[in-house]
């Protein structure tokens, strides 16, 4: 049996061949043999406690996986660090304050893949491969952020106990299909939404090239939270109600986390392109967009699977939003 | 003798091609940004004639070439890019002007606002997409610069 390289390379699809390929549904060792070896039978036994592939497989790992290795960046080398500019003080203590939250949030996107990591088995390595590529994308976002808050001058801003309450949530979560949905769904679904609004309000490249990059990440970890979710559920459909329950309790955390207005006033500021607009223009675009953010966030968890629409906490009819209209 | 040049006209199959012809002529400047499988649909929309429509279509670190899209072959696509000429028009001087898209005229920038180009697909995961690949497909279009002109 010979793999054959492909247009991109040899890719970890293109090796999946014959009985190499075969992704067990239920592993039958907890070793970290090589899955397609010729292993001893008295391998010893790791400890793992994910041992079905339901838990933890999307349709899209292999593509992920090769896009995320394809698509590294460097926060030192590919933003264009020597555009920077002096800002106003407004603009550049409302950068420094979303850069402040990401550097905080992004390191849970870190964390928490890496605590499940460890108690994936081995036959679902391309799952853990994909999960190893986020634990690095994270800390690059981590890094960026606190690059960019400490290279203008305005350093590093607030931190509140609110946020932090919403990362143990999300960090604390008892089964990695709970961790899953309020990490990749909920907690950089909504990200995401941040980060597409980052190019946006960027004053300037240095900003505008990190919120890309960035965003392309982030969405790569929402596509598979998106499909590992489906594919949970879809192989065990009593699933759904321990997955919602998650929901149901980060949704509060997260509302509860938006009250907190310093994030809120420095997104108006940034969309306003100052603070003299930011009545009449930011808050109002920025009321627009998180209608925009839920409608997305829905729109995933029914692809997932999950039919929150009657079920959210968000406040959905304060931003506009028919419960009886399908999100799309 | 003097030679004038002309800008291709955004809605048309030319534009789309010249692009995708820039792309593959220089895979160096996308391979550091990552492979991009992706069918793009782009639909714009004229004052007084018929919608422009084109399917981009992507495949590892080029472009594979500028097809057909007609209305109701959405499912052909990802996702879509749909707006008015004259936004389209304002992006690509924009980026003339300037060598890339700034400001509030990145794609990024107008789909995320969506009242003069906005994103559709008919399947999220689709539109996310999008996001994946959002600095190749800037690129593909920053490639308006200098590329998509032709003898007048």
């Amino acid at each position: 049996m010979r793999a054959k390289p492909s247009s991109k390379g040899l890719t970890m699809a293109d090796i999946a061949v014959g009985t190499y390929g075969a992704v067990p549904d239920h592993p039958p060792r907890r070793t970290m043999a090589p899955r397609g070896a010729d292993i001893d039978a008295d391998v010893p036994d790791m400890g793992y406690l994910i041992n079905d592939k339901s838990h933890v497989w999307a349709e899209n790992v292999y593509e992920l996986y090769e896009e995320a290795v394809a698509r590294q960046w460097s926060a030192t080398r590919d933003i264009p660090w020597g555009e920077v500019a002096p800002l106003p003080e407004e603009l550049e203590r409302a950068v420094c304050q979303i850069c402040t939250l990401l550097s905080e949030v992004e390191m849970i996107a870190t964390d928490l893949p890496a605590k499940w990591l460890w108690r994936i088995n081995h036959d679902l390595l391309e799952a853990k491969m994909f999960l190893a590529t986020q634990v690095m994308d994270e800390a690059r976002h981590t890094e960026v952020f606190r690059k960019r808050a400490l290279v203008n001058g305005g350093g590093l801003l607030y931190s509140r106990k609110g946020t932090e309450e919403l990362l143990r949530t999300i960090l604390q979560a008892r089964t990695f299909a709970q961790a899953s949905a309020l990490m990749h769904l909920l907690g950089e679904g909504f990200v995401l939404d941040l980060f597409r609004q980052g190019e946006l309000i960027a004053p300037t490249e240095v900003e505008k090239r990190i919120f890309r990059l960035t965003m392309q990440d982030e969405a790569r970890h929402v596509a598979y939270g998106t499909l590992h979710l489906r594919y949970a559920i879809e192989h065990d459909p009593d699933l759904a109600e321990e997955i919602h329950e998650a929901l149901d309790h980060g949704e509060q955390m997260l509302v509860a986390f938006g009250t907190q207005t310093d994030t809120t006033e420095a997104l108006a500021v940034l969309l306003a392109g100052g603070v003299d607009k930011v009545e009449e223009v930011g808050f109002p675009m920025l009321a627009q967009l998180q209608a925009k953010v839920l409608t997305s966030y829905l729109a995933r968890c029914e692809r997932a699977g999950l039919n929150r629409v009657q079920r959210t906490k968000l406040p959905v009819e304060e931003l506009g939003i028919d419960r009886d209209v399908r999100v799309a | 003798m003097t030679v004038t040049t002309r800008h291709l006209p955004v809605d048309s199959t030319a534009f789309f091609e010249a692009l995708a012809e820039r792309m593959n002529a220089d895979p160096e400047r996308y391979r550091p940004l990552g492979f991009c499988d992706l069918d793009l649909g782009v639909v714009i929309h004229r004052p007084s004639s018929e919608d422009f429509r084109a399917l981009v279509r992507f495949a590892d670190y080029g472009c594979l070439g500028v097809e057909a899209f007609p209305e109701g072959a959405e499912d052909r696509a990802s996702c879509w890019l749909e707006g008015d000429l004259g936004t389209w028009e304002e992006m690509v001087a924009d980026i003339r002007a300037n060598g890339r898209a700034t400001a509030r005229r990145t794609l990024a920038s107008l789909v995320l606002l969506g009242d003069r180009i906005g994103l559709r697909g008919d399947d999220s995961m689709g539109v996310d997409r999008f996001f994946r690949y959002a600095a190749t497909i800037q690129q593909f279009i920053d490639g308006a610069a200098d590329s998509v002109s032709v003898p007048a």
